[in-house]
This record gives structure tokens, C-alpha cells and sequence, in this order.
């Protein structure tokens, strides 16, 4: 006679249910990392170094010349370094 | 993946998003070290009751404060200087308070500057971005929020500071 079992059992249900876990677990770990860097925390950020290029006026200049020769512009800087004042 | 799981991850998402202070709203008070030696030992937002107040919080590392510094100590020197029951209180939030000293020796200012290199004013204020400041009325309730600073700003701010004198 066969008989029937509750859901775990079967192999494939059991494996879902460890990823399910695992993928939990994870979230959990990871969301911690997601806390907003609050705006009176931005000092680091805001540093010189922390531009994205270190001297604007350069990289404004070296674009320019690239666009002329290359005919393209746009989508190769970005401003500031972060710090969310401007 | 379930119901319950899916929600979890929701709330943990949505956990950190903290509704922010509003116009109409009484402001937190917080009693603070005072910046520079002028400043006393202890700044206390409560004291200022009865005056309008504009509590601005600065670093030496935001941009706009610079522009700011200047504008808003000679707008509080000819309110003071006519008699109004005005005052600036800014909460400097660098970490090294060294920083905030070294910036307002560049840019002396007459009024009062406090300490608060943990954040924990800001974060009662719920500031977003920096500078920000709230323009009190008599009773201590925020009448304005004010984020960024530009130079032509301060005829807002004066503007509505002296309406709120006019109170």
C-alpha cells in the first residue's frame, strides 16, 4: 500500500526550501549594508580626493578636445563627488 | 517565495525611510557644546525662546555654507543691531570639531555656533541635505525649511523672518 507524505519530503521541495532559506539569509545579511550615508556624514565624501576627477577644469578641457576630434559628447563624467551640497 | 518572506524583505527595504519634520511642526530642542569659546559650554535651544530663530546646520566641508556664513551673520547684525529679537543658532556636525573652528576663523561670525560632531541634532531634525535650516518662530514652532543656499536666498529668509518679528 502506498501511502502519502507531507510536502518536505520530496527532494526537490526540500531543496526549494533550503534556497528559500539561503536566499533569506542573504537579504538579511546584505540589507544591513543598504543604510543611507546620512547627510551630515557626507565629510569623507566631500573630500577633494574623493572627486570623481581630480582637477574638473582638466577633464572639461580634455572632453572638449575629445568631442571635437571624435565628434561625440555626453555620457563620460559625471559632477561632483557625492557629498549631496550642490 | 512566500507571502510572509516577501513582506519581511518589504519592511526590512523600508525600515531606514523616516518621516521628515514638517512646517507647523514644534522643533525637537537639543543642548548642545558650544563651538568656539564665545559659544559657552552649553548651547540651549530652549534659551531662545521668545526670539526667532534660524538654526542652521553647517560643516566646514559643504560648499553652500560658505556663501552662507557671511549673508546670514550680517542679516542677524542689523536685526540685532535695530533691536529684533533675532538669532542664529548653527549646529556645526563635523566630526573634528577643529574643522568648524578653523572655518569660522576665516569667517568670523557674531552668532552662536554648537558642537555636534555625533549628528544626533540632525538626525532629530531629519536633515537630508546639508546645509539645511528652520527658521523657528517665537514658540519654538518650524515656520520654514530651508535646503541649499545660493546667494539670493538670504532676501527669503529675510523676508520671512521679518514677517515672523511682525508676529
Amino acid at each position: 500500500m502506498q501511502t502519502t507524505t507531507p510536502c518536505p519530503t520530496r527532494p526537490f521541495l526540500l531543496v526549494r526550501r533550503v534556497a528559500l532559506t539561503a536566499l533569506g539569509l542573504t537579504a538579511l545579511l546584505t540589507l544591513n549594508a543598504c543604510t543611507p550615508v546620512a547627510a551630515w556624514e557626507r565629510g569623507n565624501l566631500a573630500k577633494t580626493e574623493m572627486l570623481l576627477t581630480p582637477a574638473p577644469l582638466d577633464s572639461a578641457l580634455a572632453d572638449h578636445i575629445h568631442f571635437s576630434k571624435e565628434a561625440s559628447s555626453g555620457g563620460n563624467s559625471a559632477s561632483g563627488g557625492g557629498c549631496g551640497c550642490n | 517565495m512566500s507571502l510572509r518572506t516577501t513582506l519581511g524583505v518589504l519592511a526590512l527595504l523600508f525600515s531606514v525611510n523616516t518621516q521628515a519634520l514638517e512646517v507647523g511642526e514644534m522643533a525637537p530642542v537639543f543642548a548642545l557644546p558650544g563651538l568656539r569659546e564665545q559659544d559657552g559650554a552649553t548651547v540651549d535651544l530652549t534659551k531662545y525662546r521668545g526670539k526667532v530663530v534660524y538654526v542652521d546646520f553647517w560643516a566646514s566641508w559643504c560648499a553652500p555654507c560658505v556663501v552662507s556664513t557671511p549673508l546670514l551673520n550680517e542679516l542677524r547684525q542689523e536685526l540685532v543691531k535695530a533691536g529684533q529679537p533675532f538669532e542664529v543658532v548653527a549646529v556645526n556636525v563635523d566630526k573634528d570639531k577643529e574643522d568648524g573652528i578653523d572655518f569660522l576663523l576665516d569667517e568670523p561670525v557674531a552668532y552662536i555656533a554648537a558642537s555636534d560632531p555625533d549628528g544626533k541634532a540632525p538626525a532629530a531634525y531629519q536633515v537630508k541635505s546639508m546645509p539645511t535650516a528652520f527658521l523657528l518662530d517665537k514658540t519654538g514652532k518650524i515656520r520654514l525649511i530651508h535646503t541649499g543656499f545660493k546667494p539670493a536666498d538670504i532676501d527669503t529668509i529675510a523676508e520671512e523672518v521679518k514677517k515672523l518679528l511682525a508676529e
